[in-house]
């Protein structure tokens, strides 16, 4: 058991967002994490990333939860936001040369992993530029590229597909197989559903601060036999039972 | 559009009263009359000592007046949204640039009325130039700054192609012509000049620029280099929440960066380090106060206020150097990645004790050199390294970690 959300109640002030939240990602997993808009997504992943602390319940990651040995946890994970952020002084060189400091990678072997997702990614002579001079699908590479030279254990990627371009939409989904069969967990929110369908290997639905159902496709059309094949049309029909 | 303009100036001008206020305070007002009082009085002193005929007197009026002529900027107040909101009323944005250019007239010939008011009695002692004359050439000073505003208007069009027309070596080349003529030979030669200019270049602008585009991303450009160095200026006085400086490679700097290692507990001065040196913002408040401190120990005597104003100095930019410690909070990657909060404040502790080194080294030499008292330069270095100790690894941790608590 990779990483267990158990019970937990947390928002950004003292209302609570998410409501009694629980779920896993086992190791080797793909977890999709779906729902609309403030439907408590970036909450969630706040605060398994420990940005945000849990009114009440645990998030644990390998056995360790951020209270018992922050640098443990925070070692295990690796991050990518919804929008790029970048250091606005250093350039992509030093963004990786930062990122291997801080999970303490050893440095050749890190770079000869950097200099392949550099070139899958088309980014490997724009090794001297300022985060000033890239487009934002550039910018998102760079936090794919930086995430995936680390050995993390559990990856948290935020709405990928969005902004980036087929191709590289199709390499992400590579390095994500491949960490996958080494092993590595992965927790991904995303509205790209009909690509979620294809390569999660199961998924969180969360409505309104709470988990409506979660499971493997299949186990998500026998609990509602009426709602249709796709995992767009099981995700429409759990919407409106709510709206109307 | 004259409309939206005005809307637009009435905010502008709110804001600005927002900072004047901040910035004119007691204390600043005070300083800046002494300031002013003893800079009058030193330029009256000066005329006593100066005679008619020196052959160098018309070539620093010249000097001064054409670098007066180039200030007082293009204000267009236009925004980085506009090229998507107003780029249907191209037409129509004459009209505000227009309005624009009127009142950008205001603040720049105010400038050029004091300086030749200023540059007058210089004038009227060292080349004997009546009243009248002098009037002449503030004259011909206004219509020559109209004329150049003219040209950064010009410029907002593509009326000339890929050349602008208000290029600094083409407004500083009219300046000179201008007012050369109208130095060495009458003042109402440069009237004559300028008013030529002024008339040829608006002439020549109504026949063209119906036909041509505006160069929005430029003019978006322009304004708001204008607006960063206004709150640049007002970010020496107080917080500007819309600084955020900018950001220069600095490649010859690389050298002093390979002697931090790229290891786990340097992280935070690798990343401080770079921000410190490449971001304008903090180095430049260093920069600028060193500099400042440094001219000042110069011009200063006496025995203890050497000692006192580089502990001042070095006091300021230590104090002014705490908020960087935050520089990066919003970057999501500090409390995601593996790191220590204690390794943090200590990469911190390192780099401010390293800058308020070499700023207090600098202060130090220059007391040195300015004086001649042996003891004030020891007493000087004593004091310095005390305070620097104690700022730096004292008083810096003491601080920061009381703001780390209050978040967590």
């Amino acid at each position: 058991m990779a990483l267990e959300v158990s019970h937990v109640v947390g928002g950004y002030s003292q209302i609570p967002v998410l409501k009694d939240i629980s779920f896993d990602v086992k190791d080797g997993e793909l977890v999709g994490l779906i729902g609309l808009n403030g439907a408590g997504k970036s909450t969630t992943i706040n605060h398994v990333i420990g940005l945000l602390t849990p009114h009440k319940g645990t998030i644990t990651l390998n056995g360790v939860t951020i209270d018992q040995d922050s640098q443990a946890y925070k070692q295990q994970i690796a991050y990518i936001p919804e929008t790029p952020v970048l250091y606005q002084e250093l350039t992509l060189r030093e963004h990786l040369e930062v990122t291997m400091m801080a999970y303490d990678l050893d440095h050749d072997q890190a770079w000869a992993t950097a200099h392949e997702l550099l070139k899958t990614f088309r980014l490997d002579n724009k090794l001297d530029w300022f985060p000033a001079n890239f487009s934002k699908g550039m910018k998102q590479k760079v936090m794919i590229v930086c995430a995936f030279l680390t050995q993390a254990k559990l990856f948290i990627i935020d709405e990928p597909f969005l902004g980036l371009d087929p191709l590289a939409v199709n390499d992400l989904l590579n390095l994500i197989e491949d960490r996958k069969k080494k092993g590595a967990s992965i927790l991904m929110s995303t509205h790209v559903l009909d690509t979620a369908q294809r390569y999660c290997d199961r998924f969180v639905l969360l409505h309104d601060g709470q988990v409506k159902t979660e499971g493997t496709l299949s186990e998500l059309q026998a609990a509602l036999p009426e709602a249709g094949e796709s995992l767009n049309d099981i995700y429409l029909s759990m919407t409106k039972v709510d709206r109307a | 559009m004259t409309g939206l303009f005005k809307t637009r100036l009435q905010r502008h001008l709110r804001e600005m009263a927002k900072y004047l206020r901040l910035v004119f305070n007691d204390f600043f007002v005070f300083a800046l009359l002494f300031l002013l009082g003893g800079l009058g009085y030193g330029y009256s002193n000066m005329l006593k000592t100066l005679k008619t005929g020196y052959w160098w007197a018309p070539v620093v009026a010249l000097l001064v007046l054409v670098i007066v002529a180039q200030i007082g900027r293009f204000a267009t107040l236009i925004e980085d949204a506009d090229r998507v909101f107003l780029l249907p009323k191209e037409r129509a944005m004459h009209a505000y640039l227009v309005a624009a250019r009127r009142y950008s007239q205001g603040l720049a010939q105010a400038t050029q009325v004091i300086a030749v008011f200023l540059l007058a009695p210089f004038m009227s002692v060292t080349m004997a130039w009546p009243v009248l004359s002098l009037v002449e050439l503030g004259l011909a000073q206004i219509i020559l700054k109209d004329a150049l505003l003219r040209l950064d208007l010009a410029s907002a069009y593509q009326v000339t192609g890929q050349t602008r027309m208000n290029r600094w070596e083409f407004k500083w080349l009219l300046s000179i012509i201008v007012l050369a003529a109208g130095l060495w030979t009458l003042p109402l030669v440069a009237v004559g000049l300028a008013l030529i200019l002024d008339i040829a270049v608006a002439v020549w602008f109504a026949q063209h620029w119906q036909k041509q585009q505006i160069r929005w991303r430029e003019q978006i450009k322009i304004e708001d280099n204008r607006m960063l160095g206004i709150y640049r200026f007002f970010n020496m006085f107080t917080e500007v929440p819309m600084l955020s400086g900018t950001i220069k490679r600095r490649r010859y700097l690389d050298g002093l960066f390979k002697l931090i290692k790229p290891r786990h507990d340097k992280f935070y001065l690798y990343l401080y380090s770079r921000g410190m040196v490449r971001g304008s913002e903090f180095s430049g408040l260093v920069v600028r106060l060193t500099v400042i401190g440094m001219l000042l120990l110069y011009f200063v005597r006496g025995e203890w206020l050497p000692v006192i104003l580089a502990a001042l100095f070095i006091y300021l930019i230590g104090f002014q150097l705490l908020p960087f410690f935050q520089q990066y909070d919003d970057v999501v990657f500090t409390h995601v990645y593996p790191i220590l909060p204690a390794q943090r404040l200590k990469s911190f502790v390192t780099l401010i004790t390293l800058i308020l080194s070499v700023a207090a080294l600098l202060l130090w030499l220059v007391v040195v050199v300015a004086n001649p008292h042996l003891m004030t330069a020891g007493v000087t270095l004593l004091v310095e390294v005390v305070e620097v100790w104690y700022l730096a690894r004292i008083y810096t941790p003491q601080r920061l970690a009381r703001s780390i608590e209050n978040r967590a």
